[in-house]
Parts: C-alpha cells; sequence; structure tokens
C-alpha cells in the first residue's frame, strides 16, 4: 500500500483532518499504515540534493569515528554504552546511509532511522560540544526528520502537533479569539488583587511584545496571568498580539519544515504590524529556538535574527531584578535546597547560562542554591526534549531517558527544581511520577511572584 | 433564584452529599444541572495521555474514552437525575479548578456546588495537591455563590428552612447577608444571623475580662442591627446572635443548634488560600470543612 489514509506524505491542513487523526487512540491505525508505506526514493534523492548542503555532507565525511561524542551522550550512558548509541553511528548509520545510497532505502530502513530520529537523539547538541571537529549530530538529526517527516515516517504525535501549528498557528487547538479571551479571563480574576492590571492587546510601539506558549492558554492560564501581574508591577510598557502569539515550534519537532516557516513568520508578522522595541518569550526552551534563533532562517532574514530583538523569559526577569524593577523581600526567599535544570535550548545553544544563575542569587537565600554536575552547557537534557516527551510510541525509552536526569538532581539533595522551560518541566514532573524520588519542581514565575514586593501605589485599597 | 447550577463532582463517593443536595435543588427549583467531571490532568506535554484522577491510572484520550466517563457518571446519578430533570453531563481534561471556573465562566451558573474533597487517590494526586484545595482556589475566584458539602448533610432533609448567616462585618460579609437574606426572602426561610466575636487572643497574652467581652458583644449587636437588621425591612423571620469564641467554632456549633440546613458566609477574595500544602485559611475554609450542613461561600456580590 502506497499510502494509508492517516499515515501518508500529505501534512495536515484542515481540523477535519486533524481531529480525524486524533481520533485514531493511540495512533493504531496510523502506525499500523506506516508498516506499508512505500518510500518515494527520487523525492528523497531530490531533496537531499537540494537539501543537503556542504555544512552536513562535510560532517559527514569528516567524522574520524574517534568515539569522543560517545561519552557525552545520556542514551549511551544509560544503555550500557551501547556502541548503537554512540551519536557518530547513530547518524552515520541513518542519515549517513541515506545519502551514501542516494535515497535508495526501504520501509524497514525508515522505520529504523524514524526510531533514531526520535528516541535516540533529543537534539540536545551536547555531542556537539565534545567533538573535535565540531560536528554537531543534533543539528543533523533535525535535518534527518525533515527527510523522515516528507516521506511519511514521522510519530503520530509529531504529526498532530505539525498539523496543529498548520491549522491553528498553535501547537494546541487554541484559537486567536481563546487566546485573547482566557488572557483577560486572567486579568478579571487577579484585578481585585492586583488594581489596574489589564491586558494590551495589539498595542503598537510597546517596550515589549510578549509571546507564550498554547499549553499556557490550554491548561495552565495561571501562567499567563503571572506573565502580566509581573509586567504590571515592574512598570512595563507590554502588549500582546491577537495573531501571531505562539512561540513555540512542534513542526521544528516534528521535521515540518514549511510549517515551521508558516509559524514562526505569523509571530514576525507580529512584530512587524506591532513594532514593538523587543520580543520577550514565555519561559520555554524550544520555543527560544524556534523563534529566535532558527527562526530567522527559516524564514530567510539576512541578518539571522528576528525582525526586533527578541529576549527569553530569564534575560527579561533578571534585568526587571537587576534594575530594581521587581523587588525581592528578602524575607520570602527559597530557604531550603533548591537546584537548576539548564535548558538545552537557550543554556547549551544560545548562551544563557549566568543569566539564570543571576536571577537564583536574587530570589534564593544564600546557601542554599546546589548546581547539578555537570552544569551549564554541559548539562544534560532533561531526557523528554525534541518532542520526546509527547511521543507514545516511545514511552518506555523516554522513562529510562529520565534517569541521567533523576538522577543528577538526587545527587544535589534538593527538593525543589527550577525548571524554566515548559519541556524540562514536564520531563522532571514525569520523572517525580515515574520514580518518585520526592521532588518539587516550578516554574520561575510562580516562586517570583510569592516573594516580590508590591509598590505602595499598586496595592490594592482597603 | 436557582435556575442553573454547576454541579462540579468527581463522581465518587466523596461527592455524594453534594450530589443529594445538588440533584435535590435541580428537582425542587426546576433548575438546569450540569454535573460536571474533570477527566484529569495532562501529562506528557503535548500527548493524548491523561491520568485519571479517580483511578490514578494513565488513559489514552479519545471520544470513546470521554462517552465512557460520561456514560459512567450517568450510571453512578442514575438514581437521582429523574427523568424530568434537565440535566447534562460535561466532562473536560485539565486541573480541577481551573476547568471549573473556565466551565461557569461559559455558562453562567446561579451557584457552583461541589464537594469538599475530591476524593482523588494516589500519590499523584496528593502530590498535585488536588485534595480538597480545589474547592478553595474555585470559592476564590468564582464570580457566583459556591456551595460546598464536605461532610454528610446531617440536617439537611431537602430544600432550606433554617439559614445561618456568619459575619465578621467585612465587606465580602455585606455580600453574603446580601444574597442570604434574597434567599430567606425567596425560599421563606427563618435567618439566623451570627457574629462569632473572635477572643482567641487571651490563650497568647492578655485575658480578656468579662465586662470587655459583653462590651464587644453589644457593640456587635448594635453592629448586626445597623448593617442588617435595618435593611430586612419588614422580614420578621429571623434571629441575632452573638457568640464569643474561636469564630468557626461557634458558627459551627450555632448551626448545628440551630438545626441549619445552610450556612452563608463572605469569603475574603484577597486573602491567600494556604501555601498550597493544604493548609485552610479563612473562618469560611474552616466551616466548609467542620459544618454539618451545605455552606455557601461568596466573594463578591451577586449581579441581580
Amino acid at each position: 500500500m502506497p499510502e494509508g489514509s492517516l499515515c501518508n506524505k500529505q501534512p495536515i491542513q484542515t481540523d477535519a483532518a486533524l481531529k480525524t487523526l486524533l481520533s485514531d487512540t493511540g495512533g493504531r491505525q496510523y502506525y499500523q499504515e506506516m508498516k506499508s508505506l512505500d518510500v518515494d526514493r527520487g523525492l528523497l534523492r531530490d531533496t537531499i540534493e537540494k537539501t543537503c548542503k556542504s555544512r552536513i555532507r562535510t560532517w559527514l565525511s569528516i567524522c574520524a569515528h574517534c568515539g569522543m561524542c560517545a561519552d557525552s551522550c545520556f542514551f549511551y550512558r544509560i544503555n550500557d554504552r551501547d556502541p548503537k548509541q554512540v551519536p557518530a553511528y547513530k547518524i552515520q548509520s541513518t542519515l549517513g546511509e541515506i545519502i551514501r545510497r542516494k535515497g535508495n532505502v526501504d520501509n524497514a530502513f525508515m522505520h529504523m532511522a524514524m526510531e533514531t530520529a526520535w528516541a535516540k537523539c533529543t537534539c540536545c547538541n551536547r555531542c556537539g560540544l565534545y567533538c573535535p571537529h565540531g560536528i554537531d549530530m543534533g543539528v543533523m538529526f533535525s535535518y534527518l526528520r525533515g527527510l523522515l517527516y516528507q516521506q511519511g515516517f514521522v510519530p503520530w504525535e509529531m504529526k498532530i502537533g505539525a498539523g496543529m501549528h498548520r491549522v491553528y498557528n498553535a501547537q494546541m487547538d487554541v484559537t486567536d479569539e481563546e487566546f485573547i479571551d482566557t488572557f483577560l479571563w486572567m486579568a478579571e480574576e487577579n484585578e481585585e488583587e492586583y488594581p489596574g492590571l489589564t491586558i494590551p492587546i495589539d498595542k503598537v510601539g510597546a517596550d515589549i511584545l510578549y509571546t507564550v506558549n498554547a499549553r499556557e492558554v490550554k491548561h495552565y492560564p495561571e501562567d499567563l496571568a503571572q506573565a502580566a501581574i509581573l509586567f504590571h508591577l515592574a512598570g512595563e510598557n507590554w502588549t500582546v498580539t491577537s495573531k501571531g502569539w505562539e512561540q513555540t515550534s512542534l513542526a521544528m519537532f516534528a521535521g515540518d519544515w514549511a510549517a515551521c516557516k508558516m509559524q514562526v513568520e505569523s509571530v514576525y508578522d507580529a512584530m512587524e504590524r506591532l513594532k514593538p522595541k523587543r520580543m520577550v518569550g514565555t519561559e520555554c526552551g524550544h520555543a527560544h529556538r524556534a523563534t529566535v534563533v532558527e527562526g530567522p532562517y527559516w524564514a530567510g532574514r539576512k541578518d539571522g535574527l528576528p525582525p526586533v530583538e527578541s529576549i527569553h523569559y530569564v534575560e527579561w526577569l533578571a534585568e526587571a531584578l537587576r534594575t530594581g524593577k521587581l523587588k525581592i523581600d528578602p524575607a520570602r526567599r527559597i530557604k531550603e535546597p533548591v537546584t537548576l535544570q539548564d535548558s538545552c535550548n537557550y543554556v547549551r545553544n544560545h548562551g544563557l547560562k549566568e543569566i539564570t544563575r543571576e536571577i537564583i542569587r536574587y530570589i534564593v537565600e544564600p546557601g542554599y542554591f546546589i548546581d547539578m554536575s555537570p552544569n551549564r552547557e554541559h548539562n544534560y537534557c532533561c531526557g523528554g526534549g525534541g518532542g520526546f516527551n509527547g511521543i507514545g510510541l516511545y514511552r518506555e525509552q523516554r522513562n529510562k531517558a529520565l534517569i541521567t536526569k533523576r538522577d543528577q538532581i538526587i545527587k544535589t539533595g534538593a527538593k525543589l527544581v527550577l525548571a524554566p522551560c515548559h519541556n524540562c518541566w514536564d520531563a522532571i514532573r514525569d520523572l517525580e511520577e515515574t520514580y518518585q524520588i520526592g521532588i518539587r519542581w516550578s516554574f520561575l514565575k510562580p516562586l517570583v511572584l510569592g516573594m516580590v514586593e508590591i509598590p505602595e501605589h499598586l496595592k490594592p485599597k482597603e | 433564584m436557582f435556575k442553573k447550577i454547576l454541579f462540579a463532582t468527581s463522581a465518587t463517593n466523596a461527592c455524594d452529599h453534594a450530589a443529594r443536595v445538588a440533584f435535590d435543588m435541580a428537582r425542587r427549583y426546576n433548575a438546569h444541572i450540569d454535573a460536571f467531571h474533570v477527566i484529569g490532568v495532562p501529562t506528557r506535554g503535548f500527548s493524548q495521555v491523561v491520568v485519571d484522577l479517580t483511578t490514578g491510572e494513565q488513559v489514552a484520550l479519545d471520544d470513546n474514552y470521554r462517552d465512557l466517563v460520561k456514560e459512567e457518571i450517568r450510571a453512578y446519578y442514575d438514581h437521582q437525575i429523574k427523568p424530568s430533570m434537565d440535566c447534562a453531563i460535561e466532562v473536560a481534561v485539565g486541573e480541577a479548578h481551573r476547568e471549573i471556573l473556565r466551565l461557569a465562566r461559559r455558562t453562567q451558573p446561579d451557584i457552583i456546588v461541589m464537594g469538599g474533597s475530591t476524593g482523588a487517590t494516589g500519590a499523584y494526586a496528593a502530590r498535585r495537591n488536588i485534595t480538597g484545595s480545589t474547592f478553595q482556589q474555585v470559592a476564590k475566584a468564582a464570580h457566583c455563590p459556591v456551595m460546598v458539602i464536605n461532610r454528610p448533610a446531617g440536617s439537611f432533609w431537602g430544600g432550606f428552612s433554617n439559614i445561618v448567616f456568619g459575619t465578621d462585618f467585612s465587606e465580602s460579609a455585606d455580600t453574603a447577608f446580601a444574597f442570604a437574606f434574597d434567599l430567606a426572602k425567596t425560599f421563606d426561610c427563618e435567618l439566623l444571623l451570627l457574629h462569632a466575636l473572635d477572643i482567641t487572643g487571651c490563650q497568647i497574652n492578655t485575658l480578656h475580662s468579662q465586662d470587655d467581652i459583653d462590651d464587644q458583644i453589644r457593640k456587635a449587636r448594635q453592629q448586626m442591627r445597623f448593617r442588617y437588621i435595618s435593611k430586612m425591612r419588614d422580614f420578621k423571620n429571623y434571629e441575632v446572635d452573638v457568640w464569643e469564641g474561636i469564630p468557626f467554632v461557634e458558627i459551627v456549633k450555632y448551626a448545628r443548634e440551630k438545626h441549619a440546613d445552610l450556612i452563608v458566609m463572605g469569603h475574603h477574595t484577597r486573602k491567600k488560600t494556604g501555601d498550597g500544602e493544604g493548609a485552610l485559611g479563612s473562618v469560611a475554609e474552616q466551616v466548609i470543612l467542620r459544618a454539618n450542613c451545605p455552606v455557601i461561600s461568596i466573594n463578591r456580590p451577586i449581579p441581580r
């Protein structure tokens, strides 16, 4: 069977198609159909010719098979140092092989490649840091995912996620109206406690344009409320956009290049339209990577930058605390052993390693912060990055992958883990659920809100 | 007064007492009732896996599962849902308090009825502080009165006849009074107004002299007349009392002695509720936990 009704090479374009795919619980029929999905070898060959440029080809050919990357990969370490988990092997046996064979691969090969691309690599890019040649397997795996997506060999949830972006311009089925309505609702709910709290919508020329993760709208609107309250208390001139508010990109995890471009352009359009001085994104790692780091290239921006200066939430928060826009009540600082999860996507891959530690100096009582080992750019992936968290098919592998982080946390002795990244937050929650090591985990917003001093003129009148 | 009831339920025996009251009200007042259940909290990021709060199991969420849960709820309340009753069963996925508030914002019920504890089981539910905290968060933010039935409603035989209104003379208590008075007039009830004078200070240092206490009681009675009795015009079916002690204990004792079938109190929205560890702060919350009749808490004026 060349193409299945659910598993095929066509991206999801309509809400109806999305619902049909969603109704296939756990992707049962989808994966069944995948077993007989044909590989379009001509398309694969042509795509490689057009898109596989000198960087990847050079990387693949200069790899000395030295094995220095092996120990850098947490999959390798937790899987009894299985040689098949060495990053160089993983990429050479999949992408390397496809290129060497000029796309002449079969269904079984593509299944193997899919499992390698989504269950043996989270695109955390740690191996790239340790390779003597600077070969970045994470980047190549992202590329491989694109080839696999195009051929229809993509995990069910990833296909749905990319489809959500195509249909809703968001990673979940949240409409623009629902986004605005939810934000207004949060203002309503908090305006008594914080008089004057408003949600400025589509304000042109604001200092800050705030972008979010659709999950906050769908399940944790408190996060929106906390963001709004902290901007309010800091006296910021901020706004949200009624269109192009979603900063994340499951399309990036899925390898749906066209949807990546479409998604990030919706955010850039909002920037062009509202002309804010800066964009601040929520506490999410991959959203930052998608919109700030990689997005400009997807959108074909020559300078490699978003239309306006774009920063991560931790950068804004550190600045607000540094400049005194937000003041912490020293009596309410964290006074228990606490550690920090460094998100790969904005720490290792975007250099924000000291910013989060600066925040810690403001919000944690001296002596209570314990760093994980290793940390900063050497930190390990939470275990659920790159879409791994969401894929039911690879749940077992994912749970095993959480062990590295679990042991890192246990060694710190901390009972509270700061996780200023949605993906890390999820993975750490799941590792607690799976291994029950007795920890709590939190974004920064709720903690800061609990300890910030409210300026006299913003207090409710009794 | 009660034309639309939102009954938020875990569909377990933890909500049985609440169910008895909610369905009784729907039948008695010919109201539409939404029996609303939050299936569970989504996990695994954007995946379709949900931890069912009732069973603690991970389930793959789809329409079938939703329908199954709805069927189960209907079966569970089968003996209470009368054929003539205008009843809908709704389910959702998410954090329980958030989804209850979301639905309430959409449907604008006249009252939210809930059990005191969701009866969620397992370490997962405990860690996520679901148990008991849902009603705190709903009571804090809801735009309509919230009725909680935490313990067997011992003196509730159906309908309302004796309403206790507990006041601390705050703004939210005034709001609660307006509602309690309306209720008493509409359903022809006796309205029992109580102020519980807080003398817990004596345990710490100063022992109040009895003269001092008597004086405060006199003042409280004046307040009651000024704030409430003056507004009741020709409504005569009421009693006014001031009891001294620990406020929540006095309110619960008073309600028991008067065979109250309902307590109405204000809920201070600005007061932070606990620290997420299930600690209950306000007097209203303590009363909710302890009273053996339904308790309505109100945090803001009810638009008429």
